[in-house]
């Protein structure tokens, strides 16, 4: 009974103790929150890259893509073992693609982007494509066409430009220029050209000017982050900006299939957005109907990607070894999508791993200061530890007020640790955007970390095993000064100055 | 009143200080009887080996040589626990300089030798008997209006008289006080002494009380002086032994 009273007044009333529970509780609370930040953002990865990949993708080892994959999935389907485990395949064709519009000050941008022809009823059935878009989110069957609205907006931008481009025509702006000094001869003379009202061979290309079609395009989805982009204002406040809207035009400009590679373009409405909160793909991504895709780049019934979703992701070694045994020949890869992810996934778990050790010696540390801290209160209790052993407590008993006084440290430092860990993972966007306010800088910036939030996920285990792991330090780095308190002789203690 | 042994006896009792190469020979060879209700005074000069004597009869210490019977059972050389439970149950300590735990309250401070004995849910059993006792502990000793007070708000006597109440929680046999007026004034020197003869008038307690004070001699049964580390004398009553103490009792 002495030895908790003892422990209980020893915590009360000993301040240098509460430095011990800082800083076991800083470390546990360290360790949770990059925990769950990491399980988060692994989570996350893992789901979204799972709903846009699919379970299993053959892919075509050639940007020329594999022949006849109708056939190939009629194929697949003839083997009972595959036609049982698999519950639906879809049809892709990716391309490197530059994409042209014109921003919101009329001027023609161009980016590179990855263009994905997809069939959208097969490719909705494979996995959450149709939960990244941002308007079709909730419809059951998103599709390429133009609802009203968004038909209305493009032929009102269109209107617009057409206007624009009548009234430039019209009244051509007539630079005025003063030639600056020093001028080189040749930029001079496109100078007095321009002052002489004669058009001058640009040093730059002009822009391309967007092909002029009397048809209403096809549709397409644009990235999220290709459509918008972030700038701060003098207020200091991140706003987001939309540089694409829906119904406006855009072009693709990419290659046609075959021995010669010619440029290939054509115009799009823009119909929706890809929301899946991955920058690699919410920046670089263009879909737009497949058989479009096909006819442009001149590879009808040519696909570069089936995906495939399984009834039971168990199975997906087996139907994997499988396809890539019914098509060894036909310069197709076959992967499940952890396959395909491997470096990315497993990077992410060695810097977790890596983060947990580097972390558990931040508490490692913490359980040095214990060690210090422990001994000087052993030091200071000297007379404390005669008296006790003078009233017949044993050195067991001695010892184990100290290890118990370690143990208490750890219990409530972890106890604190734990809330404040747990507080900041829950508000951790809160946290992240206080502090960008404070330094004008983003820690956690999306385009570099794939998503535009931090994701949490709070291991329960994770948690327990941190929380042990502190514990077990506090106790272990009291046993030393514990030993020395056992092992004190009661006269000597008591005559202790 | 008293057996044919003594309650506690002391025989060629060695003990010797070795600091890196200074040797100090506290005690040569100390033979010491003390009879049941006793109260005996050991007194000698600074240095003589008064407290180590102490020290070893209350088996705080152990000898070099000799040996320490209590009532015919050698106990210097018990285990260890054994020897704690000696230290919680058969004897009690008075010091100098009260060493009362300065965390805990008087009442707290009382109750420790309780708490050493028994375990949680022994004391859990037992708590209001144990508290019950222990106030009426620090009533005989004048400090009930001081229960929740801790040792740095008592004057030097109320702390004396919370480390006699202290040792007499858990009754023991032997009371051992080693200089208990040493750092008080007369007046709470006389208080404390009264209470001690009362103590082994009243109850029959055993008290070993070491002191180099003369005048607080005048009460005890029997008188001893330390020299050279051995008994020298008996400076009162008729003989050293036991038996003729307990007949001038």
């Amino acid at each position: 009974m002495y030895k908790l009273l003892l422990c209980w007044r020893y915590l009360k009333t000993r301040y240098l103790a509460f430095a011990c529970i800082i800083s076991v509780m800083l470390g546990v609370a360290t360790l949770i929150v990059v925990n769950s930040v990491m399980n988060g953002f692994s989570t996350k990865l893992r789901t979204l890259l799972h709903s846009v990949i699919g379970d299993v993708a053959m892919e075509s080892q050639s940007a020329e893509g594999f022949v006849d994959p109708v056939g190939k999935i009629a194929r697949i389907r003839k083997d009972p073992y595959l036609n049982e485990q698999i519950e639906s395949m879809a049809i892709t064709l990716d391309a490197f693609a530059m994409l042209q519009y014109r921003n919101p000050y009329g001027e023609i941008a161009t980016r590179v982007v990855r263009v994905t022809g997809v069939e959208m009823k097969s490719r909705t059935e494979v996995g959450g494509f149709h939960k990244n878009l941002a308007r079709q989110k909730s419809e059951a069957m998103p599709s390429f066409d133009l609802p009203k609205e968004i038909r209305a907006a493009y032929e009102e931008g269109e209107r617009q430009l057409r206007l624009q481009q009548e009234l430039q025509q019209k009244d051509p702006p007539m630079p005025k220029f003063d030639p600056p000094v020093g001028i080189p001869d040749d930029v001079l003379k496109i100078f007095n050209d321009a002052k002489k009202g004669q058009p001058a061979p640009a040093p730059i290309p002009a822009p391309m000017l967007t092909p002029q079609v009397a048809r209403v395009p096809q549709g397409a989805i644009v990235g999220h982050l290709i459509a918008h982009f972030k700038y701060r204002g003098d207020d200091g406040v991140i706003t987001e900006k939309c540089a694409i809207r829906e119904g406006d035009r855009i072009v693709l400009t990419t290659v046609s299939s075959g021995e010669k590679l010619t440029p290939v373009y054509d115009s799009f409405v823009v119909v929706d957005y890809f929301q899946s909160q991955m920058s690699e793909y919410d920046g670089n991504c263009v879909f737009v109907p497949l058989e479009h895709l096909q006819t442009l780049r001149g590879m009808d019934n040519r696909a570069t990607n089936i995906l495939i979703k399984l009834k039971n992701y168990g199975e997906a070694k087996n139907v994997k070894d499988k396809l890539a045994g019914m098509f060894q020949d036909h310069g197709i890869n076959v992967n499940t999508w952890e396959e395909k992810q491997g470096p990315l996934l497993r990077a992410i778990e060695i810097e977790k791993s890596i983060l947990n050790i580097l972390l558990f010696m931040i508490i490692a540390v913490a359980g040095f200061g214990i060690l210090a801290i422990f001994s000087m209160i052993v030091s200071e209790k000297t007379r404390d530890i005669g008296i006790l052993k003078a009233l017949g407590a044993s050195s067991g008993g001695v010892m184990q007020i100290f290890l118990s006084y370690g143990l208490l440290l750890g219990v409530v430092g972890s106890l604190c640790g734990t809330i404040l860990g747990l507080t900041i993972t829950w508000n951790i966007n809160a946290v992240e955007n206080f502090i960008a306010m404070l330094t004008g800088s983003h820690v956690f910036a999306g385009d570099i970390y794939y998503f535009n939030e931090i994701p949490t996920d709070v291991n329960t285990t994770a948690v327990v095993i941190v929380n042990l792991g502190a514990i077990a330090i506090a106790v272990v780095f009291s046993i030393i000064p514990a030993l020395r308190a056992a092992m004190l002789h009661p006269v000597q203690a008591l005559r202790y100055e | 009143m008293h057996g044919t042994m003594p309650l506690l006896s002391a025989l060629n009792l060695k003990k010797t200080y070795v600091k890196h190469a200074n040797r100090i020979e506290v005690l040569r060879g100390l033979d010491l009887d003390v009879a049941e209700g006793e109260f005996l005074a050991v007194i000698g000069n600074s240095g003589s080996g008064k407290s180590t004597m102490l020290h070893l009869l209350g088996t705080l210490d152990q000898p070099d040589d000799g040996c320490i019977h209590l009532e015919g059972r050698r106990i210097d050389n018990l285990p260890a626990h054994e020897r704690d439970q000696l230290r919680n149950r058969t004897f009690g300590f008075i010091f100098q300089f009260y060493h009362l735990l300065p965390e805990l309250s008087t009442l707290e401070n009382v109750l420790a030798p309780a708490m050493i004995t028994h375990g949680v849910w022994s004391w859990w059993a037992n708590r209001r008997d144990l508290r019950r006792q222990a106030t009426e502990m620090i009533e005989r000793v004048g400090l009930s209006h001081r229960l929740t007070h801790k040792p740095k708000e008592l004057s030097g006597g109320e702390m004396q008289r919370a480390a006699i109440a202290r040792a007499l929680i858990n009754r023991p046999r032997v009371l051992l006080a080693d200089e208990p007026t040493g750092n008080l004034d007369t007046a709470n020197g006389q208080h404390v002494m009264k209470l001690l003869r009362d103590l082994n008038q009243q109850e029959g307690l055993t008290i070993v009380m070491v002191t180099h004070n003369l005048d607080l001699v005048h009460d005890t049964d029997r008188v001893v002086r330390i020299t050279d580390g051995r008994i020298e004398q008996a400076e009162k009553g008729l003989t050293p032994t036991f038996a003729s103490v307990g007949a001038d009792k």
